[in-house]
């Protein structure tokens, strides 16, 4: 049992550095980012094939950020000039395009028989320690990653970011340009997708295209939603509630037999469904937001 | 953005302190063996799956009736894969760290396979899967023994196809494959085997699924005047194909694996279309007293022939040799000893066997052979199966089994 | 030479498809301002009910003319229950909820339709040649019937009262507002064109490929694209920018791999947004 929770609460941790990623781009800055799963992508590919030719884990997982930063910026230079829903579009697009490119270029990715056999991480540990230690991992990831956004909002750069998201506009009469800005935290949101999805190569030990559909992009979208945007704790209490529902709906079945599995599936996408349209409606600042603030 | 300390932490430990749903209560140790159903029951691979959990639990409750295996009942518990590599892990892990099952049953697509194995081999669980890729054979998936394959692999059916365009003497053979490890699988390991035998392969174009058409793929392919098509493809986009093919005109002749080339493909794309279609497919082990047995399960659960579901009768002689490994390891055994005993109760000499009561009879005497309801199942060193194939050609309506090709 | 043109030809008729869902889309964003991702499963639901109206009265027609009123049905649910609501808050929740709306249609299909896939019993014949070109009858009735549904969307547009004040809306809600245009009355013409028209587009879609409960969410970034391509908000960008990207996939992806033809829908996308970032028919709006 606990080996089964602990592996929840990797899974968990992992998709905390993909929401924390995603708050610092939309929450803080204002950026619709629906490419996010593209990031990972990247993040997972450059672990697995870095650590195949005998890379270390102490490597794999900075080369992974810079990697799927470096990925970013050519995307943030064409498109953030453009409206926010246009970028929205356009990265999305990129998402799949980077999907299609681990699938088609089989040299460099072993297309679509994905590469299997990952080195794990804290390899001489074995069972429930080994576990325990790339939870520790994560958590010290995440540590890092909040204490810095904390860091970040009370700084220049963050009350730029927040004037941003507020009011583009008016950052423009200034005279700063917003794009620049936008780029380096599309940057930044990106590198932590992007450790995420090192953690991610390396626990579950194989990758494939087909495990980076948006599909990903949305359950994290929807973790901060309910969380609520803009706060490091809506991101972290957001993906804990989609895990445990996602998990807990295989306990439900146990419970309910009555639901076959194939309609569980459609369930639980229109749970999912219903989550998304009640929160935007009644409770736009999440379950975290201020209530003080609109 | 203001987040206390407090909260974060909070946070965290709820994420550790799930047990809300651990309530359900398992059924009693000890006495029991406890064996996971894991199977695509949505998700791409969801034709099959509802169909292979049903005879997992089949099977099971057969060999319960017959008194358990070496005085252990079987008990099943079922997780869904979703055919998704993500989904299909955190499902393993509950399996084995909650329910503790020691053996998983019927992963279908390759990517699950792949994903899972390393928590069955860590666990040191065994795992029987129906994937096609050949990576599963070796290590490092493979690198304990503890993996069954029970469907051949991809490249089996490519030289099956290989087989089949000889015999029926075609020449210029094309390939069109959807782009996934299973789909590109077949037409590879086709491709292996024609030229093996001296042929070449005019054309091969790879496809991305979901698109509105696939007609500029097909023209690229008719181009090449191919007189045979070889598909490593799936139900929808060969319906799509097929009925884009037959509105260009050409006549080209088709050979299908059957999981696509199946009574729905007939029915979608009308008799005129689909006559005269390779339908090929692994054989299940029809003739045999296995597969009556099997059929008339699947009949009760399904409401269908056992036929129209290659993967259930897999599942179904999963349960079987297992329970007879079980059997023949005796009571108490631990799973390296019950591993140690399936290809002894599976592969010749021995007794042939069809049934599990049967087979608990027979070890009475000595070394028994089940000759499962999917194949004649015996194991190779990798854990391999070389089940027949069987070509059915489309008719009038009809898929009807012309001849069975071995490899 | 004779390739390319079939090639074109097939792109123009998957274009089309492309091009209608693609109106939707940029129906609704040009008036309700956000990107409606519900309009890929407003497509599979339409195609849904036309199969239930064909296997009813035996009657493509009428099957599609169901399949047209439960889409733009489904569109003023929406709107009734969601998208009102949103009105006032900014595009992204309105997306978002969109989003939602998208997956409780498709769940909804999955439960009462299960998840293998349905067909249109087209009849399947031969093609005939025109200039040599092939031609085939079920390609021309494809595109007869989004070409009809184009002009009965641009007659409404342009040849009706609220079809004018609609357009009205789209070019400056805060004007049409002063001048007296009922909003409410508005919205709710747009939502039950936009849905109809989705419902036609995944209609067609059906017909040319499969029915199944993910064949709308699988098309809705081609839309997207498309409508982007085209100009958010322009009703005409759409349809053509539908129109290009369909033949460019189909003519170019010989070329650079079949498995990149749906990276080529962004590849064009980034191309032109690169030197029109307003899109091909955008205008400069002052204000978002």
């Amino acid at each position: 049992m606990e080996a089964y929770l602990v592996a929840i609460a990797i899974v968990t941790g992992i998709y905390v550095l993909l929401a924390l990623g995603l708050n610092l781009q939309y929450g803080l800055t204002g950026i619709i980012n629906f490419g996010h799963v593209g990031f990972f992508c990247v993040g997972a590919y450059t672990a697995a094939i870095l650590s195949q030719h005998g890379v270390s884990l102490f490597i794999t997982l900075p080369a992974s950020a810079a990697l799927a930063a470096l990925a970013a910026w050519p995307l943030g230079l064409v498109s953030l000039r453009l409206r926010d829903d246009y970028f929205a579009i356009v990265s999305l697009g990129f998402s799949e395009v980077v999907r299609l490119i681990v699938t088609s270029e089989r040299w460099l990715t072993n297309g679509v028989q994905g590469i299997p056999g990952i080195p794990r991480m804290f390899a001489d540990l074995s069972g429930m320690s080994q576990a325990s230690a790339v939870l520790g991992l994560l958590l010290v990831l995440n540590l890092v990653a909040i204490f810095a956004m904390r860091r970040m909002v009370s700084s220049p750069f963050g009350r730029m970011i927040e004037a941003i998201r507020d009011n583009e506009e008016a950052v423009k009469a200034l005279g700063k340009d917003p794009a620049r800005f936008k780029l380096r935290v599309l940057m930044l949101g990106s590198a932590l997708a992007g450790v995420g999805g090192a953690v991610y190569a390396h626990y579950i030990g194989f990758i494939a295209p087909e495990q980076f559909i948006p599909l990903i992009t949305f359950q994290i979208w929807m973790a901060i939603i309910m969380g609520g945007v803009g706060r490091v704790s809506g991101a972290l209490v957001g993906t804990i509630i989609l895990m445990v529902f996602m998990e807990g709906s295989r306990f439900l079945r146990d419970v309910l037999p009555f639901i076959s599995e194939v309609e569980m599936a459609s369930v639980r996408i229109g749970i999912v469904g219903l989550a998304l349209i009640l929160f935007t409606i009644h409770r736009p600042q999440g379950l975290m937001g201020d209530y003080t603030r609109k | 953005m203001t987040v206390t300390r407090r909260q974060t932490l909070a946070g965290l430990a709820g994420a550790l302190s799930l047990p809300a749903f651990s309530g359900v209560s398992f059924a009693q140790a000890g006495g029991t063996f406890r064996i996971g159903a894991l199977n695509p029951v949505t998700g791409a691979g969801s034709p099959y799956g509802s169909g292979m959990q049903k005879m997992i639990l089949a099977a099971v409750e057969a060999v319960n009736a017959a008194g358990g295996a070496a005085g252990r009942k079987l008990e099943v518990f079922a997780e869904d894969t979703q055919t998704q590599p993500q989904a299909a892990v955190l499902a393993a892990k509950k399996l084995i760290e909650v329910n503790k099952v020691q053996a998983v049953l019927g992963t279908w697509a390759s990517g699950v396979s792949l994903a899972v194995m390393p928590l069955t081999n860590e666990a040191g669980a065994i795992l029987m899967n129906t994937s096609g890729a050949p990576a599963l054979s070796v290590a490092p998936a493979n690198a304990k023994g503890l993996g069954y394959r029970f469907q051949a692999t991809n490249d089996r059916f490519g030289r099956a196809f290989a087989e089949i365009a000889v015999k029926e003497g075609f020449k210029r053979a094309a390939t069109m494959a959807f782009n996934n490890a299973s789909g590109i699988g077949n037409t590879e390991g086709f491709r292996k085997a024609w030229e093996a035998k001296g042929n070449k392969v005019v054309e091969s174009v790879v496809y991305e699924p979901n698109q509105a058409s696939y007609r500029g793929e097909l023209q690229k392919v008719l181009a090449a005047k191919p007189d045979v098509i070889v598909t490593g493809s799936y139900l929808a986009d060969t319906t799509i194909i097929l009925r884009e093919w037959f509105q260009t005109g050409e006549n080209t002749k088709w050979i299908i694996p059957g999981w696509a080339a199946n009574p729905e493909l007939v029915k979608a794309v009308g008799n005129e279309v689909a006559e005269g279609l390779f339908s090929v497919d692994s054989v299940s082990n029809e003739q045999a007293p296995s597969f009556k047995v099997y059929d008339e399960a699947y009949r009760k659960a399904m409401n269908q022939g056992g036929l129209s579901n290659v993967y259930a009768a897999m599942t179904w002689d999963m349960v079987i040799t297992l329970a007879l490994a079980m059997e023949a390891a005796g009571p108490n055994a631990d799973v390296a000893a019950i591993n140690a005993k399936i290809r002894e109760v599976a592969n010749p000499e021995g007794t042939k066997v069809y049934s599990f009561a049967e087979g608990k009879e027979a070890l009475k005497k000595g070394k028994i052979n089940y000759e499962g309801a999917s194949s004649v199942l015996d194991f190779d060193q990798f854990g391999d199966v070389t089940p027949d194939f069987g070509v059915s050609i489309v008719s009038k309506g009809t898929i009807e089994r012309k001849y069975v090709v071995k490899i | 030479m004779r390739d390319i043109i079939e090639l074109a030809s097939i792109g123009l008729v998957s274009g089309l498809v492309i091009g209608l869902a693609a109106l939707a889309v940029t129906l609704v964003f040009g008036i309700a301002r956000f990107a409606n991702a519900a309009t890929g499963d407003t497509m599979t639901l339409g195609a849904y009910a036309a199969l239930i109206g064909t296997a009813w009265t035996g009657s493509f027609l009428a099957g599609g003319a169901l399949g047209i009123a439960a889409g733009a049905a489904t569109g003023l649910l929406a709107y009734h229950f969601v998208f009102k609501k949103l009105e006032q808050r900014s595009s992204v929740a309105s997306l978002l909820a969109s989003i939602g709306v998208g997956f409780v249609i498709r769940a909804v299909l999955g439960l009462v339709f299960g998840h293998g896939q349905q067909v249109f019993q087209l009849p399947m014949v031969r093609p005939f040649r025109i200039y040599d070109i092939r031609v085939q009858p079920n390609d021309l009735k494809i595109a007869a019937a989004a070409i009809v549904t184009l002009v009965v969307v641009f007659l409404i547009l342009h040849a009706t009262p609220i079809g004018r004040r609609m357009r009205a809306v789209a070019d400056d809600p805060m004007l049409a507002k002063v001048s007296g245009i009922a909003p409410k009355r508005v919205m709710i013409a747009l939502w039950a064109l936009a849905g109809g028209v989705s419902a036609v587009a995944g209609v067609l879609l059906g017909m040319k490929t499969v029915v199944s409960p993910e064949m709308g969410w699988e098309m809705l970034l081609p839309a997207f694209a498309a409508a982007v391509l085209g100009g958010i908000g322009h009703p005409v960008g759409a349809v053509v920018a539908g129109i290009l990207l369909g033949v460019a996939q189909e003519v170019v992806s010989p070329l650079v791999g079949f498995t990149y033809k749906i990276a080529l829908t962004y590849a064009v996308l980034l191309g032109v947004l690169l030197f029109r970032p307003r899109g091909l028919f955008g205008r400069n709006e002052g204000v978002r």
